[in-house]
């Protein structure tokens, strides 16, 4: 199923959800090339943030991404109080919840590293894209060296004063 | 154990596996997607996704296995 990035991003924003998005698609927001099939956010544990992720996710009908059919998996508060990762698939495509980022990251941490960008009408908070490489770094997964060359290069084609309309 | 974010190296830490891959990366297009709004390179990335994922319904359609070759291009790659 294809992801529904713009479907996704507007349930997060309408939602109030406190998140911050991270990996592919917060490259291709900074002007990555790569492609990437599912969005990535790293969102706060406080109770209020976590109702809210719970009621608004909840109409996509999330389930555990590669998991058999027909296991007991309910998207409820309990469910998400005692997970801290969930790799989920729903109705508009393939979403990652983090509730920490390798790097010892969480949401309250990651906070002094992003910006907002609006999209889609809405505002919503991204890594930067030094802490994006940093982050990748971090995670160790020789899949992501690639993708730090190229934020890398990205980030040296900004620093020689390329337009970017980022900020 | 992972460094506590704090403690990180820095975002242009001088990698020679990186720099090896960097010399691969089309600047062409990171050129082209600065150009742009972080709106339009998200538009521009959902548009590219879905026209993959018409190229894999006709690749389906494609297979021999499948017995059903029909060669022509999906409407949303024309």
């Amino acid at each position: 199923m294809t992801t529904d990035f713009n479907r996704l991003i507007r349930v997060l924003a309408d939602g109030g959800i406190e998140c911050v998005l991270v990996g592919g698609v917060a490259a291709i927001a900074h002007g990555a090339a790569r492609t990437t099939f599912d969005v990535d956010i790293v969102y706060s544990r406080n109770p209020g943030n976590l109702h809210r992720l719970v009621a608004s996710l909840g109409p996509l009908e999330p389930y555990l991404r590669g998991a058999p059919p027909g296991l007991p998996f309910r998207w409820d508060i309990q469910t998400i109080r005692s997970g801290l990762n969930f790799t989920l698939t729903t109705a508009a495509g393939e979403i990652d919840l983090l509730g920490e980022v390798a790097g010892g990251g969480t949401y309250e941490q990651l906070l002094p590293h992003t910006q907002e960008i609006q999209v889609l009408g809405v505002v919503l908070r991204v890594v930067t894209l030094e802490k994006l490489i940093q982050l990748k770094r971090a995670a160790g997964r020789p899949k992501d060296l690639e993708a730090i060359a190229e934020l890398q290069a990205l980030l040296e084609e900004r620093r020689k004063g390329r337009v970017d309309r980022s900020t | 154990m992972t460094p506590h974010l704090e403690e990180l190296p820095p975002a242009d830490l001088d990698d020679p596996v990186v720099e090896a891959y960097k010399k691969d990366v089309d600047r062409s297009l990171l050129r082209e997607n600065l150009k742009l709004t972080p709106e339009e390179r998200l538009l521009k990335h959902q548009a590219f996704v879905r026209s993959l994922e018409g190229l894999r319904r006709q690749g389906a359609r494609c297979d021999p296995a499948s017995g059903s070759h029909r060669g022509s291009v999906p409407a949303d790659l024309t």
